[in-house]
């Protein structure tokens, strides 16, 4: 009896043990998708005109699958040592709800790297940018960011200022060629915000206009967060699995 | 002249290009005039047929009427010899766009209406008769731009990230949901509990006092 004895608290040590180490992950989760959520850097207006917000679905589902996780966890501890049967079976139940709604959140954040190419950020800029429709809100919103975002990170363009040559654009539509071969935001600024020297931007003179493009610095932390909330919630779903059968191994050698 | 060799973004646009500006090229020519000449046909422009700034060599009729137009005039003093090291000394060929329609201005360094190709070579003029002149250019094509609905969008496929985590968590989710059922049939009722598990509360065996004598010492007699 005493070994068996052992082997019972020993099980039940490792499950309380498991459901610590869940409590704590539940926050941190928590605590990372309030961040991506809070912390919306400045190309996600962007992101929201091309319709392709995931990173942001799956973080506020990160946020209360967090909570969640800890309220269990807390349940899972006390259900293990009372070794009561309806407590422990409240608790499986309603974590594999859990497991399913992370498992979602966790593939959604997973899928938004993979759709995020630099071909629909272009696509999205030479259709849009300085549309001049006064009446479509969200257009001015994509010239606004892209203004701030290329005088911001000193950048010009996705992939670079010959994207403005390479392919027609609204922007070509309203601005000769001749006189902005690419937009003023894309050349060096003084103070004022007026070209240091528009001749030499024109030219394309190196150190007066922005030749690298922007898609590093924006698909950069997008994708870092989406990362982020994709692999931390499948590490805690796998620690979670884990924990379950040893409870479901529990439960059912409960005497009733 | 050639497009300029410096590392300019600009050197084609789709209407203007950079040619390098002709320092030392023309010497002894102190009073002559130097115009640009630029040609959709090369070997229909003549020397003396037409001087500069008049309807036969206006940009405006270019290149409808005209096949070849004069612009970016310039006395020698604007290209002094030799050129100082460090400085980027080059001539942008379309940049005026506020003439582009005057015809008062037939000389305007106007954008360039097509991709081209164009010929392009100086030439030297001292009053209206041509003393100098350089060789035609090779042909100077511009850039032609696509349409952006030719950018391929489609999707780029998933990545093994994405599959992998897919995969393993549905198959995680399946062995948890089929644990739970047949910990439900098999154990829903009291079949499973075996003494082993025993509640904490239900093992406490008593201490029963019988009311026995121990140690009792021998009663002596």
């Amino acid at each position: 009896m005493a070994k068996s004895d052992d082997c019972v608290h020993i099980l039940q040590g490792l499950l309380v043990f498991g459901n610590v180490v869940i409590g704590m992950c539940g926050i941190a989760l928590t605590a990372e998708c309030i961040y991506v959520v809070s912390n919306p850097h400045g190309a996600y207006p962007l992101l929201k005109a091309t319709e392709n917000s995931d990173i942001h679905a799956a973080a506020w589902i990160g946020i209360f699958v967090g909570l969640a996780l800890f309220a269990l966890s807390i349940l899972g501890i006390i259900g293990v040592i009372k070794a009561s049967r309806t407590l422990l079976l409240v608790y499986i139940i309603l974590m594999l709800i859990t497991f399913a709604f992370e498992m979602a959140s966790s593939i959604t954040a997973a899928t938004h790297q993979d759709s995020q190419t630099s071909n629909v950020l272009l696509k999205q800029m030479l259709e849009r940018y300085q549309k001049s429709d006064p009446n479509n809100n969200s257009d001015n919103e994509v010239t606004k960011t892209w203004d701030e975002l290329m005088r911001q990170n000193h950048c010009c363009g996705v992939n670079g200022p010959s994207d403005w040559q390479k392919y027609t654009s609204a922007f070509r539509d309203t601005h000769s060629d001749a006189d902005y071969p690419w937009p003023r935001a894309c050349c060096v600024l003084d103070a004022k915000g007026l070209p240091v020297n528009l001749d030499g931007c024109k030219l394309g003179v190196s150190g007066y206009y922005n030749s690298n493009g922007c898609y590093d610095a924006m698909s950069g932390p997008v994708n870092t967060h989406a990362w982020g909330v994709a692999w931390f919630g499948f590490a805690i779903l796998c620690w979670t699995f884990c924990v379950l059968l040893g409870t479901m191994f529990y439960w059912s050698g409960i005497e009733y | 002249p050639a497009l300029t060799r410096e590392q300019l973004e600009g050197v084609t646009t789709a209407s203007t290009f950079v040619l390098d500006q002709p320092r030392c090229t023309f010497k002894d020519y102190g009073n002559a005039v130097i115009w640009l000449v630029v040609a959709l046909d090369k070997d229909i422009f003549n020397n003396n047929s037409a001087g500069p700034g008049t309807p036969e060599t206006a940009f405006q009729s270019f290149p409808e009427s005209v096949s070849a137009y004069m612009t970016l005039n310039a006395t020698l003093d604007s290209y002094p010899c030799p050129k100082p090291a460090g400085d980027i000394t080059v001539l942008r060929v379309g940049s005026e766009t506020s003439c582009a329609k005057d015809a008062s201005r037939p000389t305007c360094n106007g954008p360039l209406p097509g991709p081209g190709p164009y010929w392009v070579k100086f030439l030297a003029l001292e009053g209206s008769v041509p003393v100098a002149e350089t060789a035609w250019s090779k042909p100077i094509t511009l850039r032609t731009a696509k349409s952006p609905s030719s950018i391929p969008t489609a999707g780029s496929g998933h990545s093994a990230g994405m599959i992998a985590i897919t995969a393993i968590l549905s198959i995680l989710l399946a062995i948890l949901l089929a644990a739970l059922v047949a910990m439900l049939v098999f154990c829903g009722s009291d079949s499973c509990g075996s003494s082993t598990f025993s509640k904490p509360e239900s093992v406490t065996v008593r201490r029963y006092n019988t009311h026995h004598v121990y140690d009792q010492p021998a009663a002596r007699l």
